[in-house]
């Protein structure tokens, strides 16, 4: 579904990916893990193909209208209310606007839409934008620290939601720092550090192969070792 | 145009929300109303449109590019514009939607200045229809800067000496010959020969206005092809 070979990014000389190879399967929720810096929205800009890498190839299967979208800024129209915000995206892909009340609905912003987003807390601004990113049932979704900076119960809320999309057969990808998330969500992991992946697999099977660093193996004493320092 | 449709009924939404936006199509039809009936009916040797095509001029020069400039750098600042490329708007969709409806706007509010000035029929069309194609320039000339700055700080701080020169000149140059000789060249200028005389000839100033809107043009495809629309900063 979606592909990345031998990726190879630099900025002013400044080489930010190295070799960054992976592959993500259909109905898949995968996580690119990784303290920040070490790569992981350069990764979205450049399969999304906001960004053009140096060397490597990468592909996705669907076409540009099938991907949702979550990027580290959320870029909604500031003195628009939520529901107007939707509507905008809802014109543009040609889709009824009950979908914009739906997705709404789907992330708990009912009773919040006419609400400016000027006026909304950290938590429903990042909700919204969780909403304008599957408005259209996309079959792809890529999320950037969908719940960095959230609190437990909304990201809570934001996780259940993945996996329902998932189960109605989306594939996701992710990205996160936050170790305990990935492993309660993701099939698939991959662990970048300063721009290379340094470990991938199944979170399970990961901690397996690192068992005899440590006598209880975590994800995240597995990444504390692999990169030498604390993610959290 | 599904696309250009979302971005106009957007655009037009946000116009009622953006106070400081607001505040510049109100303004000059009020000033021009207030100035008209108390002051130019009451005083017999003040002309009795002549507040009405002051402020009409004022507005031509001001608005649209503040408007257009400030709107497409804010879409960049603040991220929007990179979500409507990827939902798979195209540039010039982005561009008539954002446009589109400014210049809707502006056409409405010189129909009001017309309204508010008293015109013979013949006389009305002819002045909506010259600030119309100001407005045209005026656009053209906001896009650019828009499409040029970074961010609404950069936008405004290019926007706002390049409108003061081109809606006070034609002032000033009713005093200082130095500056009415600079001045023909815009067609700001132009705008206020006409709108001030509406019964006499038209065609030079119209071939000055539509000269601008031709190097306004040619700028902004030199400015557009060099910043393409892709919402990056
Ligand atoms: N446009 C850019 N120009 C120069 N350097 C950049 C640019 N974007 C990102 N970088 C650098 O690339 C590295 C990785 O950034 P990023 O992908 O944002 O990391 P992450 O999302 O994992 O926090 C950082 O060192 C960052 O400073
Ligand atoms: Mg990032």
């Amino acid at each position: 579904m979606i592909k990345m070979n031998n990726i190879v990014k630099r900025f002013d000389n400044h080489t930010v990916l190295s070799d960054v190879t992976f592959e993500v399967k259909e109905k898949e929720i995968f996580g690119l893990l990784g303290p920040s810096g070490a790569g992981k929205t350069t990764i979205i800009n450049i399969l999304t193909n906001q960004l053009k890498s140096d060397s490597g190839s990468h592909e996705i299967n669907v076409i540009p209208f099938e991907t949702g979208l979550m990027l580290d800024e959320d870029g909604l129209y500031v003195r628009l209310s939520c529901i107007e915000n939707l509507d905008v995206f809802a014109c543009i892909y040609g889709i009824p606007r009950k979908k914009s009340m739906e997705a709404l609905k789907s992330v708990g912003l009912i009773g919040a839409e006419k609400k400016p987003v000027s006026a909304l807390s950290r938590g429903m601004r990042q909700r919204l934008a969780f909403a304008r990113a599957i408005l259209h049932s996309p079959k792809i979704l890529f999320l950037d620290e969908p719940t960095s900076g959230l609190d437990p119960g909304t990201a809570q809320g934001i996780h259940e939601i993945i996996q329902n999309l998932r189960k109605n057969g989306a594939t996701i990808f992710l990205t996160t720092h936050n170790m305990e998330e990935a492993v309660k969500l993701c099939d698939k992991v991959a662990l970048l550090h300063k721009g290379r992946i340094v470990e991938q697999g199944a979170p399970a099977e990961i901690c397996e192969r690192h068992h005899a660093f440590k006598t209880v193996p975590d994800l995240e004493s597995v990444f504390i070792k692999m990169t030498g320092m604390d993610v959290q | 145009m599904r696309s250009a449709k979302a971005i106009f009924i957007k655009q037009a939404r946000d116009l009622f929300r953006n106070r400081m936006m607001l505040i510049q199509f109100i303004i000059f039809p009020v000033m021009a109303f207030v100035m008209t009936e108390f002051v130019a009916k009451s005083t017999p040797e003040i002309p009795s449109s002549m507040f009405v095509t002051m402020f009409a001029a004022m507005f031509i020069g001001m608005t649209p590019l503040s408007m257009t400039a400030g709107v497409i750098a804010e879409d960049k600042e603040h991220n929007s514009l990179r979500f409507l490329v990827m939902a798979g708007v195209k540039p010039h969709e982005y561009l008539i939607g954002t446009c589109g409806f400014t210049f809707l706007a502006c056409a409405l509010v010189s129909l009001l200045f017309g309204l508010i000035g008293g015109f013979t029929s013949v006389e009305l069309a002819k002045f909506v229809a010259v600030l119309i194609l100001g407005s045209c320039a005026s656009l053209l000339l906001g896009a650019t800067i828009g499409l040029f700055s970074k961010n609404q700080q950069a936008a405004t701080a290019i926007s706002t000496p390049t409108f003061m020169l081109l809606a006070f000149s034609p002032m000033i140059a009713q005093f200082n010959t130095n500056v009415a000789k600079v001045s023909t060249i815009f067609y700001t200028q132009q705008v206020n020969t006409i709108v001030n005389n509406l019964t006499d000839g038209i065609m030079k100033p119209i071939l000055i206005i539509l000269a601008n809107i031709a190097i306004l043009l040619t700028l902004f495809i030199i400015v557009y092809r060099k910043n393409k629309i892709r919402g990056k900063r």
